[in-house]
């Protein structure tokens, strides 16, 4: 079973280092984007949606399958990962 | 100002402030200096210390709450999750900040 899994992060923030580094270590892959790193014209974009998502402008923020989680939170993730036995 | 020398200045400055707020520096020294590392950068390229984890608006009255230590902004959401939102600041009893969640102020 694959889940959808994106990660809106900041470069400068560790939270967002350690929410990648447990889907790294959890072998679970995921896309994300260090919404600061991008060119100027496609930042504002990229932290709209995120900040759209989560109702502010905390980060991480992280989409699985479709659902949106706040911050780093190993056990929300679980919850909603389908191959981990969480989700709908 | 080097980088390490302003990392030093902001950490005597914020243990002033945050103290009579009830929070202390987390005891992790790592996070602590990795936070301290990304303000000092996030001065020098946007002209002030923002919080490393939080994202601007470009609203400046909006920004300026975000600028550290801005837990007089947050009050209620960081005395809730005994942590600021980055983990900078934990109340002055926490001694494993690990253990502490990193909740959105709806879900304290």
């Amino acid at each position: 079973m694959v889940d959808e899994v994106f990660v809106y992060a900041l470069s400068t923030c560790p939270w967002c280092r350690k929410t990648k580094q447990w889907f790294d270590d959890s072998k679970i892959a995921y896309e994300s984007v260090d919404v600061d790193q991008l060119p100027d014209d496609e930042q504002d974009a990229a932290a709209d949606k995120a900040y759209e998502l989560s109702g502010g402008r905390r980060f991480p923020v992280v989409v699985i399958n479709g659902e949106v989680i706040v911050g780093f939170s190993p056990d929300k993730f679980l919850e909603h990962l389908k191959g981990w036995g969480g989700g709908a | 100002m080097s980088s390490e020398a302003r990392k030093e200045s902001l950490k005597y400055l914020y243990e002033r402030v945050v103290t009579p707020l009830g929070f202390k520096f987390t005891p992790d020294e790592q996070m602590v200096d990795d936070l301290l590392e990304a303000e000092v950068k996030l001065e020098q390229d946007l002209g002030a210390p923002y919080c490393p984890c939080q994202g601007r608006s470009g609203v400046r009255a909006e920004d300026m709450q975000i600028v550290c230590p801005c837990i007089p902004f947050h009050r209620a959401h960081f005395d809730a999750m005994k942590r600021c939102w980055c983990g900078l600041f934990v109340h002055l009893d926490v001694t494993d900040p690990d253990s502490l969640p990193q909740l959105p102020p709806d879900e304290v």
